[in-house]
């Protein structure tokens, strides 16, 4: 690979870079505050379906991503209502979510484009700039900038401090007046929310319509990169773009090599590359120590 | 005596599960005055408390603070009235810096963050207490943490001031620290509310006194004083016997636990020449919190490295936990958080701590729920059933059902560890009464206590431990406070 390919491959990774860095960021929010949501990876695919359904027939790509980003605030909010209020358990919660969103989302594109597989492209595309003669949304860089804002809240402001403190040691945000139930409820709608721009990305913007599974694991990946980043928007940040590096090389082998059957080897980089960085990182430390368990007043 | 600040009227609680804590009681604290609240272990003191705070609602009744009328729907509304709250184990984000626990305080108290640094000079001033602001609370000893919860409070403007048995976790030299914030709190016209078993705590620092027991006020605004140690302890408990009367001159059997050229590590290094425990005695050890308790007692039970030298516990070598148990050791953690699962419920706590001991047999629920029966009874444990959450019992009751799974196995060796903190005067008496009683039935009992009380009345012999250090080995008759303070502090 000579420089001006890897510079290439650079660029092509800031795309693939960008749900995972949305996703994450928004789950260490959620985890900061003591609630898990298995279920991203559902998120991610509902959003990216329901984006592409209001581009195509209400309003573009504007309507997309507002569609997206109120179906990861819904989703969001059902999973609160599941593991903050009802006290149910968040990982069986999540791994629902998850079922139901991969049968759901294939069921309704039969129903309403005719077959299994996929949706029509939505007509425009959301504002990029091109970099190599490759189309770089400037979502990738209101990701990039929500990952900052994400990690001003939690360290910078009073609401970030509560987040924490519900996080970690809910008895004593308790005693504090602190309602540990609205604190959760807003950090999990604000993961969700952005699980939902991340959804919509995929589709209206990065790929152009919705294809099954489209989100080929990456709500996995984004927890994995949550725990990789000892629960900090800035390192969940750094984690997605190890991961969106790895995508991206994946994709330029198995386009330069030529051969079908290397190609799903290559595509295996990243997940590969996510295992070893948890692994190397001693991430059970800086867990959230109220990490998935309800909290019930005595 | 003073207007009050803050007046309670008949109030009522009960808990949801349907537990009666109060009936109609009435309390008023006053400003720069010490009001001691006694009552037995589950006579509902934490509770008013907690409702006074705002913790908790309660079922009738009115609270007024400032001649007005109030209903305080969440601790911000306590918060916001004056009232702190500073509970047995203080309620800090141990993840969260002293300063950020500061702040959340003044957010809920609706301070400006702006005047934290003046305000916290001021309450410094206010109880000679001083605050490492960008430490980790977990990285601090529970004794500073105590002195954080108690500064935000005072910080906030709190007027008054409530301390759940504060002394609980302290060395006695925190404790000094405690009594002088408390005087310099009351110079300041603070109201301060004091919960405690501890009578000498009352006659030294309490100005009056209200007596609970089992949700109502038996005595109300006694003068400490007045009564003596004595009478308090008859109001809180009715008659409370003597303490027992040593046994001179008993015959001691075999060694159930010897140690020789022990080296172990924890916190701090801990060398033990030799020491024995016979058949048929209560050896004491005294010794400020922090000196080689916990690691001397980890490498006898099992779970603590030991580095050199030998263990023999009823002439087994160097024990693993099971096996100690096996063989008849018993066990009672100073900590009894550490001890017990107190979101499990009663029954499944008996059957975590008797595990070792009888095996897969508690698996079945009848199994378990007759040895609940047995150690209730025998103990005095008030639970409301065996699927009762730990976390429900008062504070004496869950330890005494962690005194209670120990010595009901009857064991030959038991190792106790400040058995009797936070259990009520009556309740003290009788756990000392019965670790006494094992002795003089023929097993070794050492106790690991910081109450120097609790050694002189129980201990055959008194060994006092100090910098990981056995400093001497004494008979009662010559253990006088002195000599043991002297050895304690490092002295000859
Ligand atoms: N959350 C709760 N749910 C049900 N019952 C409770 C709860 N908390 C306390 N109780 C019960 O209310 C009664 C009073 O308890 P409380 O903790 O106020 O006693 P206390 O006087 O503080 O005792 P101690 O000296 O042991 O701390 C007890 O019978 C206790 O079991
Ligand atoms: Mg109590």
């Amino acid at each position: 690979m000579n420089v001006h390919d890897l510079a290439l491959v650079g660029v092509l990774s800031l795309s693939s870079m960008t749900p995972i860095a949305l996703t994450a960021v928004g789950e260490v929010i959620a985890e900061r505050s003591g609630v898990v949501n298995i279920g991203l990876e559902g998120i991610l695919l509902i959003s990216a379906w329901t984006s592409v359904y209001a581009g195509l027939y209400w309003g573009g790509w504007p309507a997309g991503y507002l569609m997206g980003l109120l179906t990861g605030l819904l989703l969001g909010l059902l999973h609160a209502a599941i593991a903050v209020y009802a006290r149910g358990d968040q990982i069986i919660a999540g791994i629902g979510l998850n079922i139901a969103a991969a049968g759901g989302t294939t069921l309704a594109t039969r129903a309403v484009w005719g077959n299994y597989a996929q949706s029509p492209r939505v007509p425009q595309a959301p504002p990029s700039i091109t970099i190599m003669g490759q189309r770089v949304s400037i979502m990738v860089f209101a990701a990039v900038v929500i990952a900052f804002l994400a990690w001003w809240l939690l360290e910078k402001t009073r609401t970030g401090l509560r987040i924490k403190a519900v996080g970690d040691d809910p008895r004593a945000a308790d005693a504090l007046g602190i309602s540990v139930e609205k604190t959760r409820l807003l950090a999990t709608v604000l993961g969700g929310s952005l699980a939902g721009l991340a959804g919509a990305y995929m589709s209206i913007d990065y790929l152009g319509s919705f294809v099954k599974l489209m989100s080929a694991g990456r709500g996995f990946i984004a927890l994995a990169a949550v725990a990789f980043s000892g629960w900090d928007p800035l390192g969940a940040l750094l984690g997605s773009i190890i991961f969106g590096f790895g995508d991206a090389l994946g994709r330029y082998y198995s386009i330069t090599s030529g051969a079908t059957a290397n190609a799903y080897l290559y595509y295996t980089i990243p997940y590969i590359l996510t295992l070893l960085a948890v692994a190397a990182t001693a991430w059970r430390a800086k867990m959230p120590r109220a990490l998935g368990q309800p909290y019930k007043r005595e | 005596m003073p207007e009050p600040i803050v007046e309670l009227r008949g109030i009522v609680k009960v808990y949801p599960d349907g537990v009666k804590a109060l009936d109609g009681v009435d309390l008023r604290l006053y400003p720069g005055l010490v009001h001691a609240i006694l009552g037995e272990n589950g006579a509902g003191k934490t509770t008013l408390m907690r409702i006074l705070y705002g913790e908790i609602r309660p079922t009738r009744g009115e609270i007024i603070i400032r001649g007005r009328r109030v209903r305080l729907r969440s601790t911000v509304d306590g918060i916001r009235n004056g009232i702190a709250m500073v509970y047995q184990h203080p309620r800090l984000v141990p993840t969260l810096t002293v300063r950020e626990n500061i702040l959340l305080y003044f957010h809920s108290a609706g301070i400006d963050p702006g005047e934290l640094e003046e305000r916290l000079r001021r309450a410094q001033e206010i109880t000679g207490f001083s605050a490492p602001l960008d430490e980790r609370v977990e990285d601090l000893p529970v004794g500073v943490r105590q002195r954080v919860d108690i500064l935000r409070g005072i910080a906030a403007g709190a007027r008054v001031l409530i301390l759940d048995e504060p002394t609980t976790n302290l060395s006695p030299i925190e404790v000094e620290g405690l009594m002088n914030a408390i005087k310099g709190m009351k110079r300041e016209g603070i109201a301060i509310a004091y919960i405690t078993h501890r009578l000498p705590e009352v006659m030294e620092i309490a100005d009056t006194v209200t007596v609970l027991r089992k949700g109502r006020v038996v005595a109300s605004e006694v003068d400490p004083r007045s009564l003596g140690e004595e009478g308090l302890a008859r109001l809180m408990v009715g008659e409370v016997p003597p303490p027992p009367p040593k046994e001179r001159g008993k015959r001691l059997g075999e060694p159930v636990l010897r140690i020789h050229g022990l080296r172990a590590r924890g916190k701090i290094e801990v060398y033990i020449d030799e020491l024995v425990v016979r058949e048929g005695e209560v050896l004491g050890v005294a010794g400020v919190e922090g000196n080689g308790q916990d690691e001397l007692v980890a490498a006898i039970v099992g779970y603590g490295e030991r580095l050199e030298g030998w263990v023999e516990v009823l002439g087994r070598r160097n024990p693993s936990p099971r096996e100690f148990y096996k063989i008849g050791g018993a066990y009672i953690p100073g900590d009894r958080r550490k001890a017990l699962a107190l979101f499990f419920s009663v029954a499944e706590n008996l059957a975590f701590l008797r595990y070792a001991h009888e095996g897969p047999a508690l698996l079945t629920p009848g199994r378990l729920v007759a040895l609940y029966r047995e150690v209730a009874e025998e103990y005095n444990v008030v639970a409301g059933s065996p699927w009762a959450p730990v976390r429900s019992l008062s504070g004496g009751n869950q330890q005494k059902l962690l005194v209670g799974s120990q010595l009901h196995m009857k064991p030959r060796l038991l190792v106790a560890v400040n058995p009797t903190r936070g259990l009520d005067v009556a309740t003290t008496r009788y756990v000392r009464g019965l670790i006494a009683g094992l002795a003089s039935r023929g097993a070794g009992v050492l106790l690991v206590s910081t109450d120097l009380d609790e050694i002189l009345e129980v201990s055959d012999r008194i060994a006092v431990i100090s910098r990981g250090r056995i400093a001497g080995v004494l008979s009662p008759e010559e253990a006088t406070p002195e000599k043991l303070g002297l050895l304690m502090g490092g002295g000859r």
